[in-house]
């Protein structure tokens, strides 16, 4: 994220001194409401998973009331799982990326870290609305913040996916089937619904973002920042060597994937982009039966800080990429779907642009969450 | 066996917009190196590319005056390649959807018919930044100039419905004609605003074949262009008459050598769609105003001065062709003058005038209101032929009225009878073996004689009098 003067190098050689030349629209808006930048913590590699991120850290440091991270397939939600603490990524497109240093346009935002969830919904109340400085944003839709505060119309229903639930193991079944019971407590109707194409979520979101990784990266070239290799005959060699020594092996691998689709496979990545056009038509059906969807949001065993493959992040993100693909609003809702000591997570996923109504039913478990964050 | 050439042209033109494609920096390639720049063009971290309004609608506008359909919805695509003149690693372009499709442009054919020529598509792309090697000196540098990064260009495909040179240079003569006349772009080969890549391919004649094509680049003048084909037909002709194979290869034309030779293959990358750029969808309001906004195109044009002027299909042609000096030609006539007079006047004393002092008519002080009067002055004969174009061309750069130029000049033309008389039968005196030469038959004597009595009056003589006096003082 760009903050006019500060270092920005994203977690990679690859930017390695890189000061942002401006302040990114979520920074401008957050100080002109009168918040304090208190500094940036360290970020995974151009923010592609978690490894070596340290957000979270700073709440429960108690050094911010929220940490801002980018959210390509989860990484604020799984952040806020493994500390207790409320995690948002807001509809896709409702606050502007000018100023974020991407890597996955179609699916990043920036994600929301808090201990009280109304800290969350007064930071998206000021960074979410359009901006003159990203077009790609809609031009209207955008959510309606005052409602959030209004009590939640009841009932409720919420929509439990079978072959979401069909990839947990029996010890995060139980840790989720209470945190469902949780859910009912509050007044919430719990029903199981059918998406028989849920694992493409994940093949979708790897094709997809890799190709468009590959693209965005492409313009770290060393030359007029970041870590230039001193050795090669020419510049096709300073670009390779430049590029080669900068990049960690995880990002390394996932760019030649994206590449590895854009020029040898480019059938692939059109089928993926169908899917995806698919999957977001099939969880709209879905939305029509029901107010909100409700995933667990990370795997037990499965931890985004060490995920050292493709395969071990898209495990470790497989629960919370979803809202990614389909640009859909989702809350990481802590401390309810506890068992033996693990939280593996409540989210809660609503429509996209309906922030504001998915955000109000978080709010009946803010006081729940608090008393042990 | 005897050979047909298909050629397809595929133009970039880079269109005339106040700002680049995606930014707000200045549309000025030429400035200083590195003026013209910002986050957006040079591709730094956070910055977010935003479609300027104006470079849409000067490119929509250019694929209306080249009569092809705006898509309803169009869109930027990352084609993907990785050279120091682009160091975002893509350059956005409009691979899968583009801006306007099935457009088509009538030449005259070298048969003297008119034959339309299709184009495929439009599309909207950025320029790449300009590379600067510096060879000279110790250790060689390549510089990179980005002013030129983002600057926004249109791409015009065509079908491969050529099959001469003299068709491709005048597809690209017609086209150049269009969008100057649409003002969305300069069109200079020399300056490269507008660059022409050829595909040539050649079959037997008869058959509809499709064979390998190469690609012919780096023609900077609309010769070149024709040239260029000429030399590709005959070296693929020799190719195949020797039995070698066309392989599929980019040729760069050299203009001082006049020939064509293989370049390094360019390696052409993939194209994803962009996902920060929004889609471009057309209202039919905006469509409407569009459309609105088309000139009076050449074509409609020359139909319009055969009808009302009564022009030759030439002559018509030739006053449609720039939309400056169309508008000069259709003021003049509407004060009262004869349209083909006006047409001859303009073809062959003003523009070459212009051609002479590299001027457009705009850049000169003559207005059509002063071009009408020397015209209305030579129709009353109050000055001769000679002289009108002699105050023509003072009008070019004088600010004086032709009347003060006509007195001051002392270009008032003699037709009082007895001043000329008096002339000529001095010049018949002076002359006798020539009158002798005349009377037994050799009437060329009579240029001689008049071209005596015209410089004697310091061409200021009417010549119709003076022909009249001649005859009947010699016969």
């Amino acid at each position: 994220m760009s903050v006019r003067g500060w270092l920005c190098d994203a977690g990679s050689l690859a930017l390695e001194g890189f000061v942002a030349l401006e302040d990114a629209t979520v920074v401008t808006r957050l100080r002109n409401a009168g918040a304090e930048l208190v500094g940036s913590s360290r970020m995974s590699e151009l923010g592609f998973g978690l490894a070596g991120d340290t957000a979270t850290r700073i709440l429960s440091g108690g050094e911010a009331d929220i940490a801002l991270v980018t959210d390509t397939m989860g990484e604020a939600r799984v952040a806020a799982a493994g500390s207790g603490v409320f995690g948002f990524k807001p509809s896709f497109g409702i606050v502007s990326r000018f100023g974020l240093v991407g890597l996955v346009p179609s699916m990043e935002c920036y994600g929301i870290l808090g201990k009280r969830l109304e800290d969350i919904m007064d930071t998206l109340s000021v960074i979410a609305g359009k901006d003159k400085d990203d077009p790609s944003m809609p031009d209207e839709g955008f959510p309606d913040f005052p409602v959030t505060r209004k009590p939640l119309k009841m009932p409720c229903t919420a929509g439990v996916i079978k072959e979401c639930l069909d990839i947990l193991d029996d010890r995060e079944c139980k840790a989720f089937r209470t945190g469902l019971a949780r859910l009912e407590e509050a007044g919430l109707t719990i029903r199981e619904m059918s998406l028989s194409d849920f694992d493409l979520f994940r093949a979708v979101h790897n094709v997809v973002a890799s190709v468009e990784a590959s693209s965005s990266a492409g313009k770290y070239d060393g030359v007029r920042y970041g870590h230039r290799s001193s050795s090669g005959k020419n510049w096709n060699d300073m670009y390779l060597n430049s590029r080669g020594e900068s990049f960690g092996s995880l990002i390394k691998t996932f760019l030649f994937q994206g590449a590895y689709f854009q020029f040898e496979n480019y059938p692939a990545f059109e089928v993926a982009c169908r899917n995806r056009r698919r999957l977001v038509r099939a969880v709209g059906d879905l939305l029509g039966h029901v107010d909100l969807l409700v995933f667990p949001t990370r795997r037990r065993e499965h931890d985004a800080a060490r995920a050292a493959t493709i395969n071990h992040i898209y495990d470790a993100f497989s629960l919370t990429l979803p809202a990614n693909v389909t640009g859909q609003p989702s809350l990481h809702v802590p401390s309810l779907a506890l068992h033996s000591g693990d939280d593996i997570g409540v989210q809660l996923i609503g429509l996209r642009l309906e922030d504001s109504p998915l955000l109000s039913i978080g709010l009946k478990f803010s006081s729940t969450a608090q008393g042990v964050a | 066996m005897k050979y047909e050439a298909v050629i397809g042209l595929e133009i970039h033109v880079q269109l005339n917009s106040s700002t680049k494609l995606f930014c707000d920096c200045p549309n000025r390639p030429g400035d200083e190196p590195n003026r013209n720049t910002c986050p957006v063009c040079l591709w730094i971290p956070g910055a977010l590319p935003q479609l300027s309004q104006e470079a849409l609608e000067k490119a929509a506008l250019a694929c209306l005056a080249l009569n092809c359909s705006i898509q309803p919805e169009s869109a930027f695509d990352q084609k993907v390649y990785y050279y120091p003149d682009l160091p975002k690693g893509f350059q956005l372009s409009q691979h899968h959807k583009p801006l306007a499709r099935n457009g088509w442009v009538d030449i005259v054919g070298e048969d003297g018919r008119i034959k339309r020529l299709r184009i495929h598509h439009i599309h909207m792309e950025e320029d790449v930044a300009k590379l600067v090697h510096e060879i000279e000196g110790k250790t060689p540098i390549s510089l990179v100039d980005f002013n030129r990064a983002g600057t926004p260009l249109i791409e015009i495909v065509s079908e491969a419905d050529m099959r001469n040179p003299h068709e491709a240079m005048e597809y690209v003569k017609t086209l150049r004609g269009q969008l100057r006349y649409m003002g969305s772009a300069e069109c200079s080969l020399e300056q490269g605003t507008l660059r022409v890549d050829a595909n040539i391919s050649l079959r037997p004649q008869g058959t509809d074949e499709l064979n390998t094509k190469v690609e012919v680049k780096n023609m900077n003048s609309i010769r070149n262009v024709g040239d260029a084909i000429a030399y590709e037909i005959i070296r693929q002709t020799e190719c195949l008459e020797k039995g070698e194979p066309i392989v599929l290869h980019t040729r760069l034309w050299d203009p001082e050598k006049r020939v064509t030779s293989p370049m390094r293959g360019k390696f052409s990358g993939p194209c994803v769609p962009d996902p920060s750029v929004p889609r471009i969808v057309v209202t039919h309001d905006w469509l409407k105003e569009m459309q609105g906004r088309l000139p009076e195109m050449p074509g409609q044009k020359t139909e319009r001065f055969l009808r009302e002027y009564g022009l030759t299909p030439e002559e018509a042609s030739n006053m449609s062709l720039e939309r400056d000096l169309s508008e000069f030609f259709d003021a003049v006539v509407k004060q009262d003058l004869p349209p083909r007079k006006v047409a001859s006047w303009m073809t062959t004393h003003l523009v070459p005038a212009l051609r002479d002092r590299n001027q457009t008519i705009r850049e000169t002080l003559l207005t059509a209101e002063r071009f009408a009067r020397v015209l209305s002055m030579l129709e009353k004969d109050m000055i001769n032929a000679h002289a009108a174009k002699e105050v023509l061309l003072r009008l070019l750069s004088s600010k004086e009225t032709p009347e003060e130029i006509v007195e001051k000049g002392r270009f008032r033309q003699v037709s009082d009878t007895t001043e000329l008389e008096a002339l000529i039968d001095r010049i018949i005196a002076e002359h006798p073996s020539d009158v002798e030469d005349f009377r037994k038959g050799n009437a060329k004597v009579m240029g001689f004689l008049m071209g005596l009595a015209m410089k004697a009056s310091q061409s200021k003589a009417n010549p119709k009098l003076l022909k009249e006096i001649f005859t009947k003082r010699l016969n």
